[in-house]
């Protein structure tokens, strides 16, 4: 079974961090973001993933062979040289998504964090024997979004409704998509939305069926929804493996620490912490809500909140790290700094207190 | 040592590094900073065109610590122009200004020069480097500083340094002082004689002399300020200058005209417009003209590309550069800008003290400006690559980083 991920776009939103790494590989839960999807995909037999680019394929490139290797999965990539929109990737990619075996395909979108039931999914599809079934996602604020109308039985898809005045469904689009090739026959390569233009049309036919995903589902391509995203994951992982999470006296609540990350005593860690490999954590600390990346040294008695701590970062000794602070690759901040919401890019040094959230340039 | 005038002189221009530099983001997440324009030239080749009109000189080295790849394009098609050598060096630490020269000194004596240019690039000046060498050879000295006066309360920010008003000799040198010293200060440009090389090398025996001594001694290695600095890492300012003042070693040459550093992208947009108003006075054909006529209006001194297109009902003017394969729309008014390669500016759109970035699009009526503080954070408008400016939108006194669309207008932000 084949898959393609939408990974297009510059990751703008997810700066600082996507200054120093493409989007798909900045890590969520000690994992490169891409990764979660990858696996996911391979557990229900996919066998090749084509990643719909348009931006650093150098680097996508070397990260995916060595994860070929890893999970035994084909990897390939598909360069958009032109923005296409939703749909248009896949046009350009159909190629690789048609195979004689006639068998649908999943589409994902990369920036989608949730627990991906594909296997349900795959049952879904063949029970109701239409052309197209997409995950949806029940939300509170659906105006922000675009709400899919479905009827309730069999999850037959009305329309589409792009952030609606007035209530008409609380289930949005969850970017996750299984489609037959006879999909890719409606699609042209040009600039092409799947939700304005592909989906109506599959619709109308009374071809396109939604199921309402189980579980968590977020959408990662912001820090206030990374930290979120985190909080739902881990949440998830607690109830299905939590032996992947860590215990002990100085643990509170979900916590998920590499087992290369060294932590001192007299910390507390947590609730909904994610301590990357070779993360060095001294005496003292105390960190809640937060995500510190690889190689991020916190010196002793510092306090870290509601933060992302971005990759070969330190913190000084007795500093304060909260609401919203995003420190990009190589940031460090001097002992006893406060920092309320600064949002520093690389290679920086935060020498002085930041009493209002500010972009550090 | 006798000097004829068929010596030969190198020099050596300090074009810094990548993380070093982030005060010039967001221009220098796209290119190095030596390589943005000003005045529709790279800042590097200002520096570098100065130091063709040096007599007998050999060769010109770039020292600093980018990746050679960023420097290899641009080093070859310049010698090629100028017909000087020209090449990269790269550094594989930091040694200093000083140290850096010496760390190359092998490199840098092989034509046998009798005298060596030192330069900063990101120094913006008329740099009379012919004129500077015949003071130092009437000097004679080891060395003659390139100095000029600026306002006592900025004078705080630069190398402050008293001069002999008669000998012109180095009598006082300190690095950025709290209190007032000068109102003259250090410009970055040097020229010195091969002595200067013993003078660094005793710098360093010093350090190493010094730490041997302090294995000795533990309360040494408490008192020692240098204590951070390893031996082969010699500062110009502090390790040479400063000590060898007073000892008639050094001089000083003034300058009277601009002189200006280029630390932010604000900084960028002023000393382009010194550099226009100066090819105003030695090449005029370099700058554009237009009366509306045929071609569009251009008023002050303005540089524009010639694979430029720019529509005849547009004023253009003062202080704009515009760069490669640009298009200018109908009725477009630019005034106080930098435009940089491949921008679209769409009909009667306004752009006024800011720096648009490659490939960006400035849709129609729409407005990009800033107040024009050169020195403040935000006080002028800079729009990094590809960046979008829907039709209608007005940008004010805001950064904005590449590959961003704006189809709300801002006011007072960075958007990242």
């Amino acid at each position: 079974m084949k898959a393609l991920i939408l990974v297009g776009g510059f990751g703008t939103r997810l700066r600082p961090l996507t200054l120093s790494v493409p989007k798909p590989l900045v890590d969520f839960a000690n994992k490169p973001m891409i990764l979660h999807q990858i696996e996911a995909l391979k557990a229900v037999g996919v066998t090749e993933v084509v990643l719909a680019i348009n931006y650093q394929p150098e680097v996508m490139l070397n990260f995916l062979k060595e994860f070929e290797k890893k999970l035994e999965i084909k990897i390939t990539c598909s360069q958009e040289t032109e923005p296409l929109g939703t749909a248009g990737p896949l046009a350009l990619a159909r190629d690789k998504l048609i195979d004689d075996s006639g068998e649908p395909f999943f589409v994902l979108n990369s920036d989608v964090i949730s627990e991906y039931p594909l296997k349900q999914m795959i049952e879904f599809h063949r029970g109701h024997g239409g052309e197209a079934s997409i995950m949806v996602t029940k939300v509170d604020e659906p105006s922000k979004y675009g709400v899919v109308v479905m009827e309730e039985t069999m999850g037959k898809v009305e329309k589409f409704v792009e952030k609606p005045k007035n209530f008409v469904g609380n289930k949005i689009n969850a970017g996750i998509y299984l489609l037959n090739p006879s999909v890719l026959d409606r699609i042209e390569l040009k600039p092409t939305s799947i939700e304005k233009e592909v989906f109506p049309e599959i619709a109308v036919e009374n071809k396109l069926f939604a199921m309402v995903l189980p579980g968590f589902w977020m959408d990662i391509g912001q820090p206030k929804d990374y930290i979120t995203g985190l909080r739902l994951y881990l949440d998830f992982l607690q109830k299905n493996s939590s032996s992947k999470l860590a215990t002990g006296s100085n643990i509170i609540g979900n916590v998920l620490v590499h087992e290369s990350a060294k932590i001192g005593d007299g910390c507390l860690i947590g609730p909904d912490v994610a301590i990357g490999p070779g993360c060095v954590i001294e005496p003292g600390v105390r960190l809640s809500r937060c995500t510190v990346m690889r190689g991020v040294r916190i010196k002793k008695h510092a306090c870290i909140s509601s933060s992302i701590i971005g990759w070969h970062s330190t913190i000084g000794r007795w500093a304060r790290v909260e609401n919203m602070t995003i420190l990009g690759e190589d940031v460090h901040v001097a002992d006893e700094v406060y920092s309320n919401g600064a949002v520093v890019l690389p290679h920086k040094e935060i020498k002085s207190s930041i009493v209002n959230p500010e972009i550090v340039m | 040592m006798g000097s004829s005038e068929d010596d030969k002189v190198v020099a050596v221009i300090m074009v810094g590094g990548p993380t070093k530099g982030t005060r010039f983001r967001p221009l220098s997440l796209n290119i190095p900073k030596p390589l943005f324009p000003l005045g529709g030239q790279p800042m590097v080749h200002h520096p570098i065109s100065a130091c063709k009109r040096i007599p007998n000189l050999a060769q010109i080295y770039l020292v600093g610590f980018y990746e050679e790849r960023e420097f290899a394009l641009y080093v070859s098609s310049i010698s090629n122009e100028l017909r000087i050598p020209v090449r990269y060096l790269r550094e594989d630490k930091p040694h200093g200004s000083a140290g850096a020269l010496y760390n190359f000194r092998d490199l840098i004596m092989e034509d046998n020069p009798s005298h060596i240019f030192l330069l900063n690039c990101d120094v913006c000046c008329s740099f009379p480097l012919p004129e500077m060498l015949d003071a130092h050879r009437n000097y004679g000295g080891m060395g003659t500083i390139l100095v000029i006066k600026v306002s006592a309360e900025s004078a705080s920010q630069f190398g402050e340094l008293v001069a002999d008003p008669d000998t012109n000799e180095l009598l006082h040198y300190t690095e950025k002082p709290e209190t007032f010293v000068s109102d003259l200060i250090n410009c970055g440009v040097y020229v010195f004689t091969p002595d200067i090389f013993n003078a660094i090398q005793g710098v360093s025996s010093q350090r190493k002399d010094r730490e041997n001594l302090r294995r000795v001694s533990s309360f040494e290695a408490l008192q020692s300020a240098t204590r951070n600095l390893t031996t082969d890492f010699v500062r110009l300012d502090q390790d040479i200058l400063s000590p060898l003042a007073g000892k008639k070693q050094l001089y000083t040459y003034e300058t009277m005209d601009f002189w200006e550093q280029i630390k932010t992208p604000g900084m960028s947009l002023k000393c382009s417009g010194l550099y226009l108003a100066q090819f105003r006075l030695t090449s005029p054909n370099l700058l554009a003209s237009g009366d509306g006529t045929k071609n569009a209006t251009i008023i002050g001194d303005v540089y524009v590309h010639p694979s430029a297109k720019i529509h005849p009902t547009a004023k253009i003017g003062p202080n704009v550069s515009i760069s490669a394969n640009a298009r200018i729309g109908a009725g477009v008014r630019l005034i106080s800008c930098i435009i940089l390669d491949g921008v679209e500016i769409m009909e009667n759109a306004v752009v006024t003290n800011a720096i648009v970035g490659w490939k960006s699009s400035i849709g129609r009526w729409s407005r990009v400006q800033a107040e024009g503080d050169f020195n403040a954070k935000l006080g002028i408008t800079i729009l990094g690559e590809a960046v979008g400016v829907e039709d209608e939108v007005v940008v004010t006194n805001s950064i904005v980083l590449p590959n961003k669309t704006l189809n709300v207008s801002v006011h007072q932000e960075i958007i990242l």
